[in-house]
């Protein structure tokens, strides 16, 4: 499985903190961000960055490993 | 000794953090200190209060790495972090960044940075609570 996280106005938009997705062999970062933005497209407006298990990542050909945690943010306020 | 880099629900103690800070070394020059507090007044509207959220596993070893990077980069003696999350209303404590060094020029320089890149890379949100509403910030430069 793939664990997916949502915080700040991105959770608030889908609306959920978390959620699973079924892991396939090949599935790329790609995969998760078109089918979730496809589903939340009002969320995905907020989403400025994804971080794979703690690391902000760009690259969305990225292969993802079956237990991964995706999160998408949007633009930090901390401070 | 409590760790220099925390996130944490309840208030910090500046006299504590910084009695820490004087604790680890005695070639300590210069520390410089960043509070960051809760506002009454944000956009043109009253704030009631500001809630905080984190992604805190991401945001507590990002603030370990802006440490260790500070210290490395101003040549610090010691540095030392601590965010809250919580609830606060105006007046409240909200983050603290301390940057020790022999001398004040690397202390301040240190101490704008972190906060600066803790705003930038820190993934923590506030929402402000407002009498007509709730509404996330928008990052301000």
């Amino acid at each position: 499985m793939i664990r997916v996280l949502f915080f700040g106005p991105v959770a608030e938009q889908v609306p959920a903190r978390e959620m699973q997705l079924p892991f396939s062999a090949g599935m790329k970062l790609q995969d998760v961000v078109a089918e979730l933005s496809a589903r939340h497209p009002q969320a995905f407006e907020f989403v400025s960055f994804t971080a794979v298990n703690q690391t902000q990542v760009r690259d969305l050909q990225l292969p993802l490993a079956d237990g991964d945690e995706i999160a998408f943010m949007a633009k930090f306020s901390g401070g | 000794m409590s760790e220099p880099v925390r996130i944490q629900e309840e208030d910090f103690s500046q006299e504590a953090e910084i009695a820490e800070l004087k604790a680890s070394s005695k070639r300590i020059g210069g520390i410089a200190t960043f509070v960051g507090c809760a506002r009454d007044f944000s956009e043109g509207r009253a704030v009631s209060e500001i809630s905080f959220e984190a992604y805190g596993s991401m945001a507590l070893a990002e603030m370990r790495k802006l440490r260790d990077e500070a210290i490395e980069k101003f040549a610090l003696l010691e540095a030392r972090i601590v965010h809250r999350v919580a609830t606060v209303t105006a007046g409240d404590n909200i983050v603290f960044i301390a940057a020790a060094a022999e001398h004040r020029a690397a202390a301040f320089d240190a101490c704008r940075w972190m906060i600066d890149e803790l705003k930038q890379r820190v993934p923590i949100w506030k929402k402000e609570i407002t009498p007509l509403g709730e509404s996330w910030v928008t990052p301000h430069p």
